[in-house]
């Protein structure tokens, strides 16, 4: 499991430890007790801000809109329905987390069609309209709220004072233990490459938007769940209560603790509600020194409390890999190439160009980066595309994945007009590709990275994530089984436990391509696969890209090494300032008069 | 109609400024600053000071406040924004959040200032003069402030367009590698470009200190105003951020001047309208699409 | 020497490209270096300018001063301009504002002067003097760039690929320009993928391959070579 969850998990018992033994001090003090109460459910909220922030990388401003959400939906139903207590109090419950849900998947859907400060702004919008919306609301008490609001009631038992303590934190924990299931699982694996790279992950066909808007959804349910507990043993709901120093308290509860992790959430909700005793008297302070405290944070300790403690533990050397499949025996490896698990049945049927480019123009204000260029590939070849710098190889490679729009032109793949196409959907349909700078998923290790290489073939739900069901823990131990035998034929066994970010460079390229290998393109882009190799290197990817292409997978390459170029292609195309200027056999285009003088000019 | 119309500018010409202050940071450092209203209410803050203190009349003030501001956008920059931006843009942006707390909190402790509204004295005369302009009473105080702001758009102008420092710091702001290989210290461009914004800060919160008062906690509300009118208008053109800043300002006035229409229905429609532009036109009135399209 | 350059070694995060390059510019000469793709031309000024390139170990002395440890912005003071291969130009920012930046760190008393001597030089941006620079062509963002960092009146002019997306007689241009700052006492060092051209021009040159001089010498000794082909074809070693 990602290192860093896996500290996260092991943090888990201790803070129950510490909650267990706060509540049995705070008996005799009900003032403790309270602080711990509302620690509790600033928790519930911050959890879910937290995943957002740490693991999607959006700041919410307007978490309080959804906490407002939970809250006024308990206070309303709870004092307006002609329902018996004990069922009004779940159904409350129930109508407000739905709702607040269902605004967490409206607001991700509309402020992540935005960059980065306009999602901001985005959220911090939705959180005022809710407030808006409350204080103007008759029905629900417009700027005095809605007061008298039950304790949960439960059957014959009512839930208030002391209990409340215990209550509010066994729902926390649920919270927080069914938040560490969705990290360690399919979808936490997700979040991961997405937080790391989002463009190599969209590339490998995670739909990262779609795990984006579940993200808000998720923090958004959280927080609607927060405000509904916190409605319940308030008593009151005010509009003024739930507005933007409530989702500010919130993110710097998660920036203090460390964005990213539940621990950390944890922590900071515990600081920010203990230290809350203090009163009224001392608040103007209180929040300049918090002020204080989050910019302190962010300069000096980016990973918040939890992270600081996190670098401390470090100190001891890192624990063994222990993954489930790590003990089974490995199946015999042996030959030194890149064999697919099956021949390629899928993809083009035959007769049809696995890739098709029509007309194809990338312009850049006044600069013609690729300039009509047209051309088809076919199956089970390996094609070069080579041309001196700034000639568009690499804008053309973007194009072709669905990385920026085109000009002008068409874009066909397995016959399939793919023009316009979101990276993760032409992934989706069989083709790999690789960057020029291995874009990999630095904090995860080689293993997670080519485990994230065949993320679309895991099938488990959002659901059984959750609950940590059987199947999702199967899918994830056949994910590790597939990835180890992909590193075991690339004979990169051995960096399993690795992390990306401190891998040797010529590495990097290696498990770079595993990883898209281990997706099963019939398509592969490869980007510059030898620079920066020793000569030993190259002589092994020379050897994996023809049995790649032995497999049947059609291979375009975007290479520079001449050698490499001129002995392993069938075809090579070169390009120009953005045109075609040759396209043909390895000899015939090296002695093109008008290739020659492309590279070394004119005048010999 | 025309008294909604002038009240509607006056207060807009706080948003305006507020919006080309958000404007100006997020040129030079690519994030928004969400500090910018609790900097316009502390510059009015220190507007008070100078007269209370020192004894001055509001314009010496005005000017005392605006070169405070620079210095304090000078301090934010190398204390606040300059070591977190090395943890990154998020890092950068929740810096600024955590300043809003810093401020809106702390501007109260400071002695004189406290946690109410104050009132700052006239430009000219007393608050309450008028002038009869079409059959409207129209104070006098918002017609400085109209200037003001037209004052203040012309320096701007000038300095950024027509000065060869001023089009160096947009080059830094444009392009900070080609800056520093024609010999620009981006750094100090940066510097600079924060400088002004708060500068342009404290003067907005004191022009329209005389009517709408100074200090209270009112920052955030008059920063997202701000926002919605940067957004608006369009957050990437000094031209749109002032056009938006008007725009909110007025449509804010006649909602309130709506007869049978409560007073408070005015925000929420104002947020609405943020919203409604992110959906439409996110771009802004005056904007280009690629720049906030993903 | 102008710029001394001793055993670089050069590169991005964990990768290393240059292994050890020791090359020299005289006063006045102008000096080409080239190779094939991914041999680390690019790399080496950018190294020198310390645009973004980490030095390793080495030296770099220019006039004088050390460049290892000078940021970019203290190498243009001293004298060495580097116009790199993305150009960088301001791309809001007109035609006739980016080249009147470019003086940014030099004595500005004879600016509109040295301004029309740029266009003297470079017509079509006279004739596109209130354009942004995003709208012009990729041949025409290249003059500007030029220009600008003539500007500067540098003792070094590094210049990375000047010809590329340029038409055959704006080449030409170029590099008659080029040869004319030459004999008015500009140093130049150009990173080109056009060879034999110039080879034409050019006084030294040395041949990059693999982070390493392979080959070095006069221009006329190396356009003689038969090898300088080889490395960038890959020759006939299979």
């Amino acid at each position: 499991m990602i290192a860093r969850l896996r500290a996260d998990a092991r943090a888990l018992p201790v803070l129950a430890a510490l909650v267990v033994a706060f509540g049995i001090a705070a008996a005799w003090n009900p003032t403790f007790a309270q602080a711990g109460t509302y620690a509790a459910i600033y928790a519930i909220a911050a959890i879910g801000l937290s995943l957002l922030m740490g693991n999607v990388n959006q700041i919410s401003i307007g978490q309080a809109g959804f906490f407002g959400i939970g809250a006024y939906a308990v206070a309303y139903g709870t004092t307006s329905w002609t329902l018996p207590q004990a069922a009004a109090w779940p159904l409350a419950v129930l109508l407000g987390v739905v709702s607040a849900a269902l605004a967490g998947l409206a607001v991700g859907f509309i402020a992540l069609r935005f960059r980065g400060h306009y999602l901001a702004v985005a959220t911090l919008a939705f959180g005022l309209i809710c407030v808006g919306v409350f204080h103007e609301s008759a029905i629900l008490g417009g700027a005095i709220g809605i007061q008298d609001v039950p304790y949960p009631q439960f059957g014959a038992l009512t839930i208030s004072g002391y209990p409340a303590y215990w209550f509010a934190w066994a729902v926390a924990a649920l919270v927080a233990f069914a938040s560490i299931n969705l990290l360690r699982g399919r979808t936490g694996r997700a979040f991961e490459t997405i937080r790391n790279d989002e463009l190599a992950a969209e590339v490998l066909g995670i739909p990262t938007r779609r795990f984006k808007i579940l993200a808000f959804a998720y923090a958004g349910a959280l927080a609607g769940l927060a405000g509904a507990i916190y409605a319940s043993f308030l008593g009151i709901v005010v509009p003024d209560a739930v507005s933007v120093p409530l989702s500010i308290t919130l993110l710097l509860m998660v920036v203090l603790g460390g964005s990213g992790s539940v621990s950390g959430a944890l922590i900071g909700a515990a600081i920010l509600g203990v230290i809350d005793i203090s009163g009224h008297q001392f608040e103007n302070s209180r929040e300049v020194a918090y002020g204080v405290l989050v910019i302190v944070v962010v300069i000096a300790a980016p990973g918040g409390l939890f992270g600081l403690l996190r670098n401390l533990a470090k100190a001891r050397p890192r624990p063994p890999l222990d993954e489930p499949g790590a003990t089974r025996a490995m199946p015999a490896a042996a030959t030194r190439v890149v064999a697919r698990a099956a021949p390629v049945e899928s993809g083009a049927p035959a007769g049809v160009a696995p890739l098709a480019v029509e007309g194809v123009t990338k312009r850049f204000g006044g600069l013609v980066a690729v300039n009509r260029v047209s051309f088809a590939l076919e199956r089970g070849t390996l094609t070069s595309l080579i041309g001196p710098n700034g000639a568009g190889k690499t804008t053309l490679f973007n194009a072709i994945s669905g990385v920026g729009t085109l000009s002008d032109g068409r874009i066909a793949i397995a016959g399939t007009d793919v023009t316009g196409w979101q990276p993760h959907r032409i992934a989706a349909l069989g083709v790999g590709r690789t960057f020029q700078n291995a874009r990999l998923f630095g904090e995860m290790t080689v293993l997670e990275n080519v485990m994230a290489g065949s993320f679309r073939r895991e099938r488990t739900s959002f659901g059984a994530d959750l609950l940590a069901l059987p199947s999702a823990r199967r899918a994830s131990r056949e994910a590790i089984d597939r990835a180890r035998a992909t590193l075991a034929r690339l004979e990169l066994e051995p960096l399993a436990g690795t992390l990306a970010r401190d891998l040797a460079f010529g590495d990097r390229r290696r498990v770079e391509l595993a990883r898209a290998v281990a997706a099963d393109p019939w398509l592969l882009l490869v980007d510059e696969p030898a620079a920066g190799l020793n000569a030993n290197e190259r002589a092994t990817l020379q050897r994996d890209l023809l049995a790649l292409r032995d497999d049947g997978v059609t291979l375009l390459l975007i290479e520079h090494d001449m050698r490499l170029v001129m002995s392993i292609s069938e075809r090579v195309m070169v390009l120009k300032f953005g045109t075609m200027i040759a396209d043909g056999p390895p000899e015939h285009v090296r002695n093109d008069a008008a290739v020659v003088a492309a590279y070394l000019g004119t005048g010999a | 109609m025309l008294q909604l119309l002038v009240a509607g500018l006056t207060v807009g010409s706080g948003y305006a400024l507020v919006a080309l202050g958000i404007h100006i940071v997020l040129r030079a450092t690519r994030i928004i600053n969400f500090a910018q209203g609790e900097f316009t209410i502390v510059g009015g803050l220190i507007a008070l000071t100078f007269v209370q203190v020192l004894h001055v009349n509001t314009w010496i003030a005005l000017a005392g406040a605006t070169l405070v501001g620079f210095g304090l956008g000078l301090l934010f920059e190398r204390l606040v924004l300059r070591p977190a931006a090395r943890s990154g843009e998020m890092a950068l942006t929740i810096a600024t959040i955590g300043m809003v707390s810093i401020l809106l909190y702390g501007h109260a402790l400071v002695p004189g200032w406290g946690s109410l509204p104050q009132p700052l004295p006239a430009f000219s005369g007393d608050v309450s003069d008028a002038v009869a302009i079409g059959g409207a009473s129209i104070q006098i105080q918002s017609l400085w402030v109209l200037a003001l702001l037209l004052l203040a758009l012309a320096l701007l102008y000038v300095f950024f367009d027509r000065t060869y420092y001023g089009k160096a710091i947009r080059a830094a702001a444009n392009n900070p590698a080609g800056a520093r290989l024609i010999g620009i210290d981006v750094t100090n461009a940066r510097s600079v470009s924060v400088g002004l914004a708060i500068a342009l800060a404290a003067y907005g919160g004191t022009i329209i200190g005389p009517i709408t008062l100074v200090g209270g906690a009112g920052g955030v509300v008059i920063a997202i105003k701000g926002f919605v009118a940067a957004i608006v208008g369009g957050l990437e053109s000094p031209a749109g951020c002032v056009l938006g800043g008007l725009l909110v300002g007025v449509v804010e006035k006649l909602i309130q001047g709506l007869p049978g229409v409560s007073y408070g229905i005015s925000d929420p429609i104002v947020y609405a309208l943020l919203l409604l532009a992110l959906l439409i036109r996110p771009q802004g009135l005056i904007g280009a699409r690629s720049a906030v399209r993903d | 020497m102008l710029l001394d350059v001793r055993d670089l070694h050069a590169g991005y995060g964990a990768l290393d490209v240059l292994r050890g390059v020791s090359i020299a510019v005289d006063r006045g000469e102008m000096v080409a270096v080239l190779g094939p793709n991914g041999a680390g031309k690019s790399t080496l000024l950018r190294a020198i300018s310390h645009l973004d390139a980490n030095v390793r170990s080495g030296t770099i002395a220019f006039d004088g001063h050390d460049l290892v440890r000078a940021s970019t912005v203290d190498g243009v003071r001293f004298g060495c301009l580097h116009v790199p291969e993305g150009r960088q130009l301001f791309t809001e920012l007109s035609v006739d504002d980016n080249l009147r930046l470019g003086a940014f760190s030099v004595d500005r008393r004879t600016l509109d002067a040295d301004v029309a001597a740029i266009y003297a030089r470079f017509p079509s941006l006279a004739e596109r003097k209130a354009q942004t620079a995003f709208s012009l062509s990729g041949g025409e963002q290249q003059m500007l760039a030029i220009g600008r960092a003539l500007m500067a009146r540098p003792k070094l002019l590094m210049l990375d690929e000047p010809s590329t997306g340029l038409a055959p007689q704006i080449v030409e241009q170029i590099f008659a320009l080029l040869a004319d700052l030459k004999r008015n006492g500009t140093a130049l060092l150009i990173v080109e993928q056009n060879a034999y051209l110039t080879l034409q021009h050019a006084d030294r040159a040395y041949v990059l391959e693999g982070g390493v001089i392979a080959l070095g010498g006069t221009a006329a000794e190396l356009t003689a070579d038969p090898r300088v082909r080889d490395i960038y074809l890959g020759g006939s070693v299979t």
